[in-house]
C-alpha cells in the first residue's frame, strides 16, 4: 500500500469535513482538524477535504507544494474566477472573489484564508447571524482588518457573497457570507 | 461489505460533492444547491437524497436512527437503515431519539427537541416551494434569488378566500433567515416551529429533483402567514374541546395519527412519534402502564 498522509485518507477527510460542517453551521466556533503536522497544515486538510478536479483553486502566494496539486486534482484558477482561494491573513486581499450570481449564489468563492493563530489576538470580532445564539467573539491574530473591510463589500447583497474558513496551523473556524461582524 | 466496497456505498468523488454543497448549502441558508444525484440501488422518491447526505456524514463510531412518519419500523425506515448498516461497518443504529447523534427521517421531526451534537436529515420529495406559481425552473431561480414571493402569497391568499385558512397540512411553505422560502419538506404543520432556532442543523436532500438545502442552527424559520390569518398548528381536540390524548400512552402534546379500531370502528388516537411514546409509557402515568 502507497503510504499517504493522514489528511488524504478517506476516514480522516470525513472527520474533518464534519468538523467543517460544524464551523460553518455555527460561525466562530474553532474546531480541531485530524492529522496536521508541519507539512499538512489545517489549510491543506481542508483543501484536502472539499477539492477534487470538478472544482478550480488559486495559490496566488504559491504556498502549496508541487506535490499538493496532484494530490488535490483541482484545475489551477486565477483567484478572481477560483472557486476556493488560498490565502494568507497577514497580507491585505489584491483580488476580487467571485461572488456568485442571484439565482446561482453557490457558485461563488469559498476563501481559506490562513491566519497565525485563531484566539488570543488583539483583534476582537463580534459575529451574529445565523448559526450564532446571539453573538461570539473571536480573536484571531495575524488577520490584516482589510479583509474584514473587503468582506463587507463583497457580502453586502445577499445571496451573493464568499464564505472564508480562517486556519491555523492545526483549526479551523468559519465565517459564512450571512455573519455580521463587528471590529472591536 | 466486500473488499472492494467503499465505505458509506458512495466513492469519494460523490462524497466530496455532496459535501461541498452541504456547506454551500448551510451558507446560504434555504438555498436549494444542485448537485449530481447518484444512483443508488433503490428507487428514486424513496429517500436517496436524505440517504446520500447520510452516507456522506456518517464515520464509524456514530449512533444512527432511521425514521419515516415517527416511526422506526416502517419499510422505508427499515429499508435505509439496513442499507446504511450495510454499507457503513462500525456504524451504530438505535430507535431512541436521546441517544442518536445522526437522524435520518421522512415526514416527522422528532418530538423530544435536538440537541447542537445532533443533525436531522430529512428527505425531501419537491423541494421547490414555487413550483405551484412557477413552471420554469430557471425563473424560479430568480425569484428566489430575488426573494420575490408575491405569486406565492397570492396563491396562499386565495385559500384564505375560499377556506377561511391556509389549508396546507404538510410541506408549509417557511422562510429561512428573511430572504428564501423552502418546501420543508412533507412534515406537518406541527413539526414546522421546530425548525425555528433549532440546536441542531437541518439538512434536507432531493434525490430525484438533485438539491440539497440546510435551515443552520439557530436561524429564523418562519412559516408563512397573513397578519389577520396567523399560522397554527394542527389542534386535536375533540367536540368538547379536550385535548385528545394518545390511546397508549395517554401523552396530551404530541403530534398524533388517526386511525380507525377494525373491530368498534371508532377513530382511535396514537402518537405519530413511536419513540416519543415509549418514553411516555416508561414514565409511567399512562393507561397502559396502569394496567401493568
Amino acid at each position: 500500500m502507497i503510504d499517504v498522509a493522514p489528511i488524504w485518507r478517506p476516514d480522516i477527510q470525513q472527520r474533518n469535513y464534519r468538523a467543517l460542517l460544524d464551523a460553518m453551521a455555527r460561525p466562530g466556533r474553532v474546531h480541531a482538524l485530524h492529522g496536521t503536522d508541519r507539512a499538512h497544515s489545517a489549510a491543506l486538510a481542508t483543501l484536502a477535504t472539499l477539492l477534487d478536479g470538478e472544482v478550480s483553486l488559486s495559490d496566488p502566494l504559491a504556498l502549496l507544494h508541487d506535490t499538493d496539486w496532484p494530490m488535490l486534482q483541482a484545475k489551477s484558477a486565477a483567484p478572481d474566477l477560483a472557486d476556493y482561494v488560498l490565502c494568507v491573513g497577514r497580507l491585505p486581499p489584491d483580488f476580487e472573489p467571485k461572488l456568485g450570481s442571484l439565482p446561482s449564489p453557490e457558485m461563488s468563492a469559498t476563501l481559506v484564508l490562513a491566519v497565525d493563530s485563531l484566539d488570543d489576538g488583539d483583534l476582537c470580532l463580534t459575529l451574529r447571524g445565523p448559526g450564532v445564539r446571539g453573538a461570539v467573539e473571536l480573536r484571531p491574530v495575524g488577520l490584516n482588518p482589510d479583509w474584514i473591510a473587503r468582506r463587507e463589500d463583497w457580502v453586502d447583497a445577499f445571496p451573493l457573497g464568499v464564505d472564508m474558513v480562517l486556519t491555523d496551523a492545526t483549526r479551523v473556524a468559519a465565517l459564512p457570507r450571512t455573519t455580521k461582524l463587528e471590529m472591536n | 461489505m466486500s473488499a472492494g466496497m467503499q465505505f458509506g456505498f458512495l466513492d469519494e468523488y460523490a462524497k466530496r460533492e455532496i459535501r461541498r454543497a452541504s456547506l454551500k448549502a448551510v451558507a446560504i441558508p434555504g438555498y436549494q444547491v444542485p448537485y449530481s444525484s447518484r444512483e443508488m440501488p433503490m428507487g428514486r422518491g424513496f429517500g436517496t437524497g436524505g440517504l446520500q447526505l447520510t452516507l456522506s456524514l456518517i464515520g464509524p463510531g456514530e449512533m444512527l436512527k432511521v425514521i419515516d412518519q415517527g416511526s422506526d419500523d416502517s419499510v422505508n425506515a427499515v429499508n435505509l437503515r439496513a442499507f446504511i448498516e450495510m454499507t457503513c461497518p462500525g456504524i451504530e443504529t438505535t430507535t431512541s431519539t436521546v441517544e442518536a447523534e445522526l437522524i435520518q427521517s421522512r415526514h416527522r421531526i422528532p418530538e423530544r427537541p435536538l440537541r447542537e451534537d445532533q443533525f436531522l436529515v430529512l428527505q425531501v420529495p419537491y423541494p421547490d416551494p414555487l413550483v405551484i406559481v412557477e413552471s420554469s425552473e430557471e425563473k424560479r431561480k430568480m425569484l428566489h434569488g430575488e426573494a420575490d414571493y408575491s405569486r406565492l402569497l397570492v396563491k396562499l391568499y386565495e385559500d384564505i378566500v375560499k377556506f377561511n385558512e391556509i389549508t396546507i397540512s404538510h410541506r408549509y411553505p417557511t422562510r429561512i433567515a428573511d430572504h428564501y422560502v423552502i418546501d420543508p419538506s412533507p412534515i406537518p404543520r406541527w413539526d414546522v416551529p421546530k425548525l425555528d432556532q433549532s440546536p441542531a442543523l437541518v439538512l434536507l436532500g432531493a434525490g430525484r429533483e438533485k438539491k440539497i438545502y440546510a435551515v443552520p442552527p439557530y436561524t429564523k424559520a418562519e412559516p408563512i402567514a397573513f397578519e389577520d390569518v396567523p399560522f397554527r398548528v394542527e389542534d386535536f381536540y375533540d367536540q368538547k374541546g379536550q385535548r385528545r390524548a394518545c390511546a397508549r400512552c395517554g401523552c396530551r402534546n404530541s403530534f398524533l395519527d388517526e386511525y380507525v379500531d377494525s373491530t368498534t370502528g371508532e377513530l382511535v388516537y396514537r402518537c405519530s412519534d413511536s419513540d416519543w411514546c415509549d418514553e411516555q409509557l416508561l414514565i409511567g402515568d399512562a393507561p397502559e402502564a396502569a394496567h401493568g
